[in-house]
């Protein structure tokens, strides 16, 4: 007597099986590769491609060229952020200039994606009486959402340029949480005329244009936080350095305080304007003073007897980093901004000077002298981390940050003369600023305009 | 009276003797059945097979329903005949367990230790490979057996995810190859945030297409929000993936840091 099997006994039996298996194994794949995760290491992207629409000029009336400047400069600062890669206009599938800015407008997302743009910038511009009104709207296209809206006034005698710039900062921070700095400024000293003087460009190295025009030796720009006044370092009255303020807001311009015989080698601005540091010396030694803005109430901060220079505040002004050489060489210390609580900072190298404090806190990049040239170190203010940004054969030197702190400008003479450049925190991005002229040092970036 | 009690001692055992006989006579018959007709391998093809990862399973989910009625199991691990079985893999000449290092591209010459036998979950006296090659053998089928099963545990990604590794099969781990490359030739990652400590897992539902379902969800934010955007946005636009294993929820850590940096 055989195993009898009822007809469709076999495919019952068979179903029953396949599925027991089945089961077992989408449970068993679930449960392990659950668990699996996709580990993306580094995007192969290092810019975001967005597509440009024409602004819209609402302006009455209109002015073609306006409008031309306005586009010209933040296609150039979209560029300068290093973050952007411009699709072209000639790819567009939608509008080529923005059609409405309503809360409620939407835009094609596909029409964006099908050309391989990630953002898509929209806007307009209407100046009148009133002041020069811009508008913008900044898309995700992949996920099809606004990633930014912002509409703001400027005076109505405001350069388009300036205007533009301040919108494509505003787009870097959609995308990276800091401004962009293309509508910063960065002072600095440059010999192309013959003789040291002070100049102001934008941080992309355009619109170069002279602080200074006193025939003279000046050195050491530095911006106040508002942006409106650069105290300088000058030569400009007898043989012996003073400081000087060139202001174009309600500081007054001229000496900054009344000579006591000393030399004064350097001024910088505390990061609320009412103070600045300023480095006094006899000759033999050099020490560190506070004065305000008028000159008055002079604190001394440093006590030694050393040779003490290269002030910089920290972001709260409750410390300055500063250089001593009471060791016998040149080194940075920590102290509070009132004097004392010193602190040294830097071990490695022999001879470390010229430090800046980054206006996020994090860092204070310096220079140290290798082999009898200058590379630019990057140091934690308690003096954990201290790590390598600019090293070269040539010197690097006098580093100064932006006040996004994610770039530094620094002077290098590895093209022979003396230029300036800018890198990024990171080390990345390096760009050459100047070229045209002369020896460019000292440079000092400037505050993001108010 | 002892001989009687002997005598049906004797009959009892026949008796328990001729039953067990028969039931593992049926039981066998049943079995031979199911094997050897057709469709019952199309049903299973060796890719649903070795994506199976038994060492996980409790031995109780296959023992009771399907154990008693198979064949004692061989004392080694049963390789398929040369005759019947094409060659293995030069790369895996037998099943046997492979770590990755963290990143092979990076180190490749340093690979992480295989794991130690213990830390692994005892293996079922018989694991679903030799059922299925010992119920094939019986069938007399001449097809190719199932490659040996070659599972790679993925490590972790950091100290802040599941400690220890994960089983994945073959087939897994080459389209998680393929969605990587995938996905990161979608990703933008700015200068800024190349060497920054930030780490963002995500869990994306995939359809068979290897289409992105609805948004993307953030499990474990890098307390960079642009950074998370950015990898959101990289995660829809890589969209369609190519087509997964399976259809559902799958797991993305995004790391900054290019290796090849």
């Amino acid at each position: 007597m055989g195993l009898r099997v009822p007809p469709g006994g076999r495919s019952t039996l068979r179903s029953l099986a396949a599925a027991l298996l089945a089961l077992l194994a989408v449970g068993a794949a679930a449960r392990a590769e659950d668990r699996a995760p996709i580990v993306i290491e580094g995007g192969k992207g290092k810019t975001y491609r967005i597509a440009v629409q024409r602004f819209a000029d609402r302006s009455t009336p209109q002015s073609a060229e306006r409008i031309a400047r306005f586009r010209e400069a933040l296609q150039n600062a979209l560029e300068f952020s290093g973050l952007f890669q411009r699709v072209p206009d000639g790819a567009f599938l939608g509008p080529l200039e923005t059609e409405s800015l309503d809360d409620g407008a939407q835009i094609a997302c596909p029409d964006w994606t099908q050309i391989g743009a990630d953002a898509l910038l929209q806007g307009e511009i209407a100046r009148d009486s009133e002041g020069f009104r811009v508008a913008f709207r900044v898309w995700d296209t992949a996920r099809c959402r606004d990633l930014m809206r912002r509409r703001y006034v400027q005076k109505a005698t405001a350069n388009p340029e300036d205007v533009a710039r301040r919108v494509a900062d505003d787009v870097v921070e959609a995308f990276l949480g800091v401004r962009g700095v293309s509508s910063t400024e960065i002072a600095f000293v440059s010999d192309r005329s013959g003789n040291k003087e002070i100049y102001v460009m934008q941080a992309d190295g355009s619109n170069v244009r002279k602080a200074t025009a006193n025939g003279s030796i000046n050195n050491f720009p530095n911006w106040s936080p508002d942006g409106q006044a650069i105290a300088y370092t000058s030569y400009r009255q007898g043989n012996r350095p003073l400081i000087f303020l060139s202001s174009r807001g309600a500081l007054r311009p001229g000496r900054l305080l009344q000579s006591d015989g000393r030399s004064q080698y350097r001024a910088v601005f505390d990061p609320i304007g009412e103070r600045l540091a300023v480095v006094l010396s006899n000759g033999s030694s050099s020490e560190i003073v506070s004065v305000d803005t008028d000159g008055k109430d002079v604190r001394r901060i440093t006590q030694s007897q050393s040779i003490e220079v290269s002030p910089t505040w920290s972001p709260d002004g409750k410390r300055i980093a500063f250089v001593s050489d009471r060791t016998g060489a040149p080194q940075i210390y920590v102290m509070s901004a009132s004097g004392g609580d010193e602190k040294r900072l830097t071990y490695d190298g022999a001879y470390n000077t010229n430090p800046s404090w980054s206006p996020d806190g994090l860092w204070i990049a310096y220079e140290t002298r290798v082999d009898g040239q200058f590379d630019i170190w990057l140091i934690d203010p308690e003096g954990k981390v201290n790590v390598p940004l600019v090293t070269n054969e040539r010197s690097d030197e006098a580093p100064s940050w932006a006040p996004n702190s994610r770039h530094i400008v620094f002077s290098s003479t590895r093209r022979g003369r003396a230029d300036l450049y800018m890198i990024d925190r990171d080390g990345s991005n390096l760009r050459r600023l100047t070229g045209d002229a002369g020896n460019n040092t000292a440079p000092n970036w400037g505050p993001f305009p108010r | 009276m002892t001989g009687v009690r002997d005598g049906q001692q004797d009959l009892r055992k026949r008796e328990f003797r001729r039953f067990v006989s028969w039931s593992a006579g049926a039981h066998l018959a049943v079995l031979g059945i199911v094997v050897i007709s057709p469709g019952f391998h199309s049903r299973f093809d060796a890719s649903q097979v070795i994506a199976v990862d038994l060492v996980s399973l409790p031995a109780s989910a296959l023992a009771p329903s399907v154990a008693p009625a198979l064949p004692p199991p061989p004392s080694a691990k049963p390789v398929p005949p040369a005759e019947k079985a094409p060659p293995p893999p030069p790369e895996s000449p037998k099943p046997k367990e492979v770590v990755l290092p963290k990143n092979p591209e990076r180190e490749p010459s340093k690979p992480k230790p295989a794991p130690k036998p213990q830390e692994v979950a005892p293996k079922p006296e018989k694991d679903l490979d030799d059922l299925l090659a010992d119920m094939r053998k019986d069938a007399g089928e001449t097809a190719p057996a199932p490659k040996p099963v070659e599972q790679a545990a993925v490590p972790a990604p950091s100290a802040t995810a599941s400690a220890g590794t994960v089983k994945v099969s073959p087939e897994v781990l080459a389209w998680m190859r393929k969605a990587k490359l995938h996905v990161r030739s979608a990703w933008v990652v700015p200068p800024g945030f190349r060497r920054e400590a930030l780490e963002t897992h995500v869990t994306v539902e995939l359809d068979a297409s290897g289409a992105v379902v609805g948004e993307p969800k953030i499990t474990q934010r890098s307390g960079n929000p642009w950074y998370d955007e950015g990898v959101l946005h990289a995660i829809v636009k890589a969209s369609p993936l190519p087509p997964p294993p399976a259809a559902g929820e799958w797991d993305f850590v995004f790391l900054p840091e290019d290796a090849a940096l």
